[in-house]
């Protein structure tokens, strides 16, 4: 039968994209869990396997410290970006504050590759505002996320709330009050979709963290990067590191989606 | 319980080259407890002049006075009015009477006063059982009377009501024009209803005020604006079908006038259009309402106009012909009884009641007034 047929099809092409994407993520599994040796055999093999390289990641590294800066930096960085963001995007929503250009200059700023960021901004830290590692790699972290997730907000604040507000002006709100208590909380799931999103720019971001950090405020990406010595690449307790790593950004990824999806639906509430 | 006062009140939007002029200087005073009906087609001002009264959008000029303050820099929380809007703007995340409670708990009434309130607008409106509701869970319907409700509750100075029916069935929106009509009646409070649908506009209005580009084109009471329309597009405009108009020349023949169309000769007696005598001789366009013919002469000076039948729409309790005036003159249509029998193709005499005959002057499309004898 030809429908059936073509599901098939669809569910084939899906299948690989899938595969594609997630065989790096098992190879590094494989491996996180096997040794050195076995883990550069071709073909692959699955030898002894274990939680060796992972009670070494924990015993032999300074992964808690990494993991606790990751997540001061991350967290501290998107709770001072979120709120500052949400009023960017509502200024420009709302008032057309810097019209299409000032848009439009946001998403090319994003095209700018770190790289070419990363000496000024190491320039402008050691001159004009020398504070701690941390401190730095969050100020770095909130100047380049703000304006991204300004961005990604700037729909969630467009026609629909507006007329609300308008309702609840006439209501008797100030501009304030209508803000707060309408348009915050039915834009919610997209500024959560926001947040989780800079959240996760956060914890994966390496070079600022890398230049501005010293060796107390090294994040997980750095302290992953320094697993990798002169000496040689300790691939086995590296894998489990990394899957590590990722844990937090893998819890969050379902929200991120669902509430991308509640925002992006949320023109259906009228 | 509000006046509301327009003095050459405008509104541009943009500026330079692409500014918009979407309302142009227009003057109105609507009287306390009035019911205004603000009628036109899409785009000609009427939501942006509801909105300068709300104040959710800045006057560009002229002076916008409530009881007789100018209020053109008040904010909008603070004019104590009520709009209701199209698309009825319902909190979503909030019940049904959280919706209800917002704007008299920002204004600190005491929960007593506010439970009060909502209980007697909720059985006023019948609503009771979806005050623990989210608007996401109402019907159109529902959401209309929830949004007429979240303004009755704030028992506000006038409500402004922006199309609130035109998103509703043919039969809940005539349900409801009756229910606005009552309320209306037993409020007493100033409403300014904002409408494109004539019908509304005929029935519910104490008052029609017609807009077209951004102007005012005619303001009276709903038969007063049916029967002596300021210009073509009024007379185009009212009623379905609306009045039919088509050009002729307006000729003297010894004591008596004579309208020449293609088609036709209708003869009007000069006594009963003392102000006509003057056009003699010029171009004019006939104005004659669908009503206004009949198969039986009738009215006090009735003229025969031969017609052929175009299409039929029968309607019931009426039919509407589709007609075509003489050979080769203008169609036109009638509004007749249902009991006739018609076929296309078919001649037919009607008789216009040439009493109510309208005329406009092509170059200006104002009517021409029949003067001081105009018998209705
Ligand atoms: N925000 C706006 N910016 C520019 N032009 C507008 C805006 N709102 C309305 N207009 C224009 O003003 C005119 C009147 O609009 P509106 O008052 O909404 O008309 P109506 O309610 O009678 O359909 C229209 O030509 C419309 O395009
Ligand atoms: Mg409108």
């Amino acid at each position: 039968m030809r429908p059936k047929l073509a599901v098939l099809a669809r569910h084939l092409v899906l299948a690989g994209f899938s595969a594609a994407i997630a065989l790096p993520l098992l190879w590094v599994l494989r491996v996180s869990l096997t040794d050195k040796l076995t883990a550069y055999k071709l073909p692959p093999e699955i030898g002894q396997i274990g939680l060796h390289n992972y009670a070494e990641v924990l015993t032999q590294y300074d992964f808690g410290k990494w993991f606790g800066n990751s997540v001061a930096v991350a967290v501290a960085a998107t709770l001072v970006s979120l709120p500052a963001a949400a009023m960017m995007a509502y200024a420009s929503a709302r008032y057309r504050t810097g019209g299409w250009p000032l848009l439009l200059g946001v998403l090319a700023s994003q095209m700018i590759p770190p790289i070419v960021l990363v000496l000024p901004m190491f320039l402008v830290f050691m001159t004009l505002l020398p504070v701690p590692g941390l401190v730095a790699i969050t100020i770095a972290h909130v100047a380049v996320n703000l304006p991204f997730m300004a961005w990604i907000m700037v729909s969630f604040f467009d026609a629909d709330t507006r007329s609300l507000e308008e309702a609840a002006r006439s209501d008797g709100a100030s501009r304030w009050q209508a803000f707060r208590m309408i348009t915050v909380p039915v834009a919610m799931p997209g500024i959560i979709a926001a947040g989780l999103l800079g959240f996760i720019m956060s914890w994966n971001e390496f070079l600022y963290a890398l230049i501005l950090g010293d060796h107390g405020s090294q994040t997980l990406a750095v302290g992953l990067a320094s697993m990798e010595t002169h000496a040689g690449v300790n691939i086995a307790p590296l894998a489990a590191a990394t899957l590590l790593a990722l844990a937090p950004v893998l819890v969050l990824l379902p929200f991120l989606q669902k509430y991308l999806i509640k925002g992006l639906s949320l023109g259906a509430l009228k | 319980m509000a006046s509301i006062e327009l003095n050459s009140v405008s509104r541009i939007y943009g500026s330079g080259a692409s500014a918009v002029h979407a309302v142009k200087g227009i003057d109105l005073k609507i009287e306390d407890g009035e019911f205004m009906i603000f009628l036109g087609p899409s785009g000609c001002g009427k939501s942006t002049t509801l909105r300068m009264i709300a104040g959710l959008e800045p006057v560009s000029g002229g002076d916008l006075l409530i009881d007789g303050a100018r209020v053109n820099d008040v904010d909008p929380a603070e004019r104590d009015l009520a709009i209701v809007f199209q698309n009825y703007a319902l909190y979503p995340h909030m019940t049904v009477r959280a919706n209800m409670a917002f704007g008299l708990k920002l204004r600190g009434l005491p929960r007593s006063e506010i439970d009060t309130r909502i209980a007697d607008v909720a059985r006023v409106l019948s609503v009771e059982p979806l005050l623990n509701r989210r608007p996401a869970q109402l019907s159109g319907g529902q959401r209309q009377r929830v949004a007429l409700g979240r303004a009755l509750v704030r028992e506000p100075r006038a409500f402004l009501l922006d199309e609130p029916l035109s998103n509703l069935d043919a039969k809940l929106r005539s349900v409801m024009r009756t229910e606005l009509v009552k309320l209306h009646r037993k409020l007493g409070t100033t409403m300014v209803h904002v409408t494109h649908d004539q019908v509304e506009a005929m029935t519910m209005g104490t008052r029609i005020c017609i807009m077209r580009g951004g102007e005012i084109v005619q303001v009276g009471r709903p038969q007063e604006v049916y029967r002596n329309p300021a210009d073509t597009f009024v007379a185009g405009f009212l009623a379905t079908p609306p009045m039919n108009l088509f050009p002729g020349r307006l000729e003297a023949r010894g004591d008596s006038l004579v309208l020449v169309a293609e088609g036709a000769e209708i003869p009007v007696p000069a006594a009963t259009a003392p102000g006509w005598g003057g056009h003699a001789g010029r171009e004019v366009i006939i104005g004659l309402r669908p009503e206004h013919l009949a198969e039986a002469p009738e009215g006090p000076a009735p003229a025969a106009l031969q017609l052929s039948v175009e299409t039929v729409e029968a309607l019931g309790p009426e039919t509407i012909l589709n007609l075509r005036l003489g050979r080769n003159g203008p169609e036109i249509a009638a509004r007749l009884p249902a009991d006739g029998d018609w076929e296309a193709g078919q001649p037919v005499t009607l008789h216009a009641d040439t009493a109510r005959l309208h005329l406009f002057d092509p170059a200006t499309t104002r009517s021409i007034p029949r003067g001081a004898a105009h018998a209705l």
